[in-house]
């Protein structure tokens, strides 16, 4: 899937640090006003996709394109690509108003402006009345917000964000995607987010760009990522995934001597994943497509309880209930269970 | 960056370069070439000839100065060593972070004092009827004769670099993981085995840079040995600052500049090797 | 038991005592009437501060001190922040070998820079000037402006430079708005450091220096004629003023790390 109107073009982008590829031949495309989260475990280049697009990085081969224009050439002060970094990167010796009107500054725009402007943002962000505060007299939350209102105050056309919230506490973590959310509807700019945590991607983006190893190994809305993964890796990345290997003869699949319908497949062997929480656990043998499952443990996962078992061939087996089903199930370790899912839970790698 | 030739990162790369060049490696360089030179009629002149380096190779004043300032360095360096290492330690393991703090603070505060007050103040201080020979009296001890003495030399050198080699021990011993030290006294180490067992083999790096810095600096030193040691015998400094300041005979100083530059590379060298060698 | 806190305590300030006996005494000498001093002291006087400062030479060597100091610790500090940044932001082929450059200056003795400085500046003619001593004193102080400088660059987030590019920023402009106000404070204690061992250095100001006297220089030669307690006097105000600059330079770098 492609954006209707482009802003940012990626064609063929390598980057290279001496023999190590940390991006190979990137293609990807960012509409004008989506918000794109780039997801991948660390090490998978996405940090230096975004650092190539804001200038920090020449790319070894390929071309980046912002709006049409080439940007190979252009040095990192003469774009408008405002980053959020991990650290916020706050300049420790200015205080928060000067730390927001640094980027006016830069472009040359008149004191009186800069400081109308400047506290514009500040009352936007409810930092009204910390004008004057040095940056380590702020807590988290305050100093995101006026990374924030420092990145946005040129009014650019895309925000750039590397993992902004990777420091914060869990609670504030869940504010602050709502403020980002709201923010970039409000502004209607494209937001190009990276980060190495899932649910602030699935939480906030349009489409989620998932890279593994200096490659893009899936592309789609956060719901088509998670209920259809394309292949192994974003399967066991997303997670609470159980990858299934059978044989499929005629339009069921067969997986340690059980057969469980799969239309539409293909003969031949073949990988499938269903979600966790697809999974229905039996306390007994209801017949027939069901894997026998030995109880090992369970976790706690906010929302609901993951359960997890050992299958025939020793591979393992997730499956997610509620509080008041797992009371009923009382499972004990080394007990033996049945899992099923519906055909349509299941779906195909392709690689 | 995008990649733009740039001057930039030139501008900050090439003064140091420029400046360290023209007036570090040149000045070295010249004294190294300065060696072959000849003196005619009190003026030099550019040459190769091995004449400087035979004249002070062959004559036994020159390796008597170079033993005695050797051991003499290596006496100093040793003594500061073993006397640094309790206060060290004190600081290290038995004060608070802001005691440690201002103590370091105030062994840093003699580097920026006169060291020639503070060697004239020792002059006052050791001289035969001077205050501590009076003090010495009153219980009925000497006078003793310190001044131009091993004894007065050893007094300067201590005065240059024992502050160093504190502050130095004091860093390495306190950057030692206490969990390593509680660990060994767990075991069942005795203070004395958890010392030299456990402390000192973690410390090594930092007493070995101490003991060296020492070294080079008393190596080096020319005022101690001259006002307090009495000059005699006389050490290598001496003979440089005497045969430059004297003598005219520039080309003779660089041959021993030069064989102090070596000595000392060695030193260091040999200090970097026992610092960093695999325990085995 | 181990031995007790209270020995650690008595072996330190023994250590303490010895370092600062010398430092404290040529204080108190300088107000002591005797010319040869020793216990009990001699009656308080201004006698050698009114001797030593009635003398025209003297202040010819103040001056000379605080021209060569305040040029050195300018040239020094500039040129090792320049370094100092350099080993921050860049590598590049023979790092190490620039590296060492900056920092083996205070590793080869005195005498030998002194050797060496003489014979290269008399052939540039710049032997028994100012300048040669300005010269000498920037190579020697180089080093320690780079140590702290680098030190300070140490505690800056890499990113802070690159964020001032990202919204905007030129490199150069970079330079000026972000990373010399976050080095502020060791740019003033270097300069006020570097100053200080300027102030202080006198075995290759002496090779050097010729007629153009610092006050070290001055001392070291006063030394070689005869016990003068003058020395104490002149002594005493080198040591304030150094003082004054090493404590505004420690001030500054511990109230800044503090934080």
């Amino acid at each position: 899937m492609t954006a209707s109107d482009p802003l940012v073009e990626f064609r063929s982008v390598k980057k290279s640090y001496g023999t190590f590829e940390a991006v190979k031949g990137l293609d990807l495309t960012i509409g004008r006003g989506e918000f794109v989260a780039i997801m991948g475990p660390s090490g998978c280049g996405k940090t230096t996709t975004l650092r190539m697009l804001a200038g920090l990085e020449a790319p070894t081969a390929g071309t980046i394109r912002i709006d049409g224009r080439e940007m190979n050439d252009v040095a990192v002060h003469e774009r408008d690509t405002p980053l959020v970094w991990q650290s916020l990167a706050l300049f420790p010796f200015l205080n928060v108003k000067e730390n927001v009107e640094f980027g006016l500054k830069m472009r040359g725009i008149g004191a009186q402006e800069r400081s109308d402007r400047a506290m514009l943002w500040l009352d936007r962000m409810g930092l009204k009345g910390f004008e004057t505060r040095p940056i380590d007299a702020l807590s988290g939350g305050q100093r995101q917000r006026v990374a924030l209102a420092r990145s946005l105050v040129t009014e650019p056309e895309m925000l750039l964000l590397d993992e902004p919230l990777s420091a914060l506490d869990a609670h504030l973590v869940i504010r602050m995607q709502g403020v980002l959310t709201k923010l970039q509807k409000e502004l209607g700019i494209t937001f190009v987010y990276v980060t190495h945590s899932q649910s602030e991607a699935f939480a906030m983006a349009d489409r989620v760009v998932i890279m593994g190893q200096g490659e893009i190994a899936q592309i789609g809305k956060p719901q088509e990522i998670f209920r259809a993964p394309q292949n192994r890796f974003v399967a066991e990345f997303v997670g609470r995934n159980n990858i299934l290997s059978g044989e499929v003869a005629g339009g069921a699949i067969t997986i340690d001597g059980v057969t469980c319908p799969l239309p539409g497949a293909p003969d031949g062997a073949a990988e499938i994943v269903v979600a966790a929480d697809r999974m229905t656990i039996h306390a007994d043998d209801p017949g027939k497509g069901a894997l026998p499952a030995d109880f090992v443990s369970e976790e706690f996962a906010g929302t609901g309880i993951i359960c997890y078992f050992e299958g025939p061939s020793g591979e393992e087996l997730k499956a997610q209930v509620s509080e008041a089903q797992l009371a009923e199930l009382a499972p004990e370790p080394g007990r033996r269970f049945w899992l099923s899912w519906a055909p349509e839970a299941a779906h195909s790698l392709t690689a | 960056m995008a990649k733009r030739p740039s001057v930039y990162p030139y501008v900050w790369r090439l003064p140091l370069l420029i400046w360290q060049g023209l007036f570090f490696i040149g000045p070295l360089c010249l004294m190294v070439a300065m060696s072959f030179w000849l003196v005619r009629n009190y003026r030099m002149e550019p040459d190769f000839v091995f004449k400087n380096w035979d004249r002070m190779l062959s004559r036994g004043f020159f390796w008597d100065a170079y033993w005695v300032t050797f051991l003499r360095a290596t006496l100093a360096a040793t003594l500061a060593s073993l006397l640094a290492f309790p206060a060290s330690f004190a600081l290290a393991f038995r004060t608070s972070e802001t005691v440690r703090r201002w103590a370091i603070f105030f062994l840093i505060v003699p580097f920026f004092t006169s060291y020639l007050v503070r060697i004239y103040a020792w002059q006052v201080l050791l001289a035969g009827n001077g205050p501590l020979n009076a003090i010495l009296g009153l219980v009925g001890l000497g006078p003793f004769t310190m001044l131009s003495t091993g004894f007065g030399a050893m007094v300067g050198y201590m005065t240059l670099v024992l502050p160093l080699v504190v502050i130095l021990q004091t860093f390495s011993l306190a950057a030692i993981d206490r969990n390593l030290i509680e660990a060994a006294r767990n075991l069942g180490a005795n203070p004395r085995a958890t010392l030299f067992q456990v402390i000192i083999p973690a410390a090594k790096v930092g007493l070995i840079i101490g003991f060296i810095f020492a070294f080079i600096l008393t190596f080096g030193e020319f005022v101690s040995p001259f006002y307090l040691g009495g000059s005699n015998p006389p050490t290598l400094s001496i003979l440089i600052v005497d045969t430059t300041k004297s003598g005219q005979q520039w080309p003779r100083a660089a041959v021993v500049a030069v064989i102090m530059i070596v000595t000392l590379f060695l030193a260091a060298f040999a200090a970097v090797a026992a610092a960093y060698r695999r325990r085995s | 038991m181990r031995p007790g806190p209270l020995l650690s305590w008595i072996y330190l300030a023994a250590l303490f005592a010895f370092v600062f006996a010398p430092i404290v005494t040529s204080m108190v000498f300088s107000f002591n009437s005797d010319r040869f001093p020793t216990v009990p002291l001699g009656e308080f006087t201004l006698h050698w501060y009114e001797t030593a400062f009635a003398r025209a030479e003297v202040w010819t060597a103040f001056r000379n001190s605080l021209i060569v100091a305040v040029t050195a610790a300018a040239l020094s500090t500039a040129l090792g922040f320049a370094t100092a940044y350099t080993d921050f932001r860049y590598g590049f082929r023979f790092k190490n070998a620039y590296l060492a450059l900056a920092l083996l200056p205070p590793t080869i003795p005195l005498v030998i820079m002194g050797l060496a400085m003489l014979a290269w500046l008399s052939r540039l003619g710049l032997s028994g000037t100012l300048p040669g001593i300005v010269i000498a004193h920037t190579v020697m102080g180089a080093p320690f402006a780079m140590a702290i400088c680098r030190l300070r660059l140490q505690q800056m987030d890499p990113s802070l430079e690159a964020a001032a590019w990202n919204l905007g920023a030129s490199p150069w402009r970079a330079m000026g708005a972000v990373v010399i106000p976050f080095c502020a404070p060791a740019l003033i204690s270097a300069y006020c450091l570097t100053a200080a061992v300027s102030f202080d250095e006198f075995i290759v100001a002496w090779f050097v220096s010729g007629l153009n006297k610092t006050v070290p220089v001055m001392i070291l030669e006063i030394l070689q004629g005869n016990v003068d307690p003058q020395i104490n006097a002149i002594g005493t105000v080198v040591f304030l003023t150094s003082m004054t600059l090493v404590i505004v330079a420690q001030l500054l770098l511990l109230r800044k790390t503090a934080k």
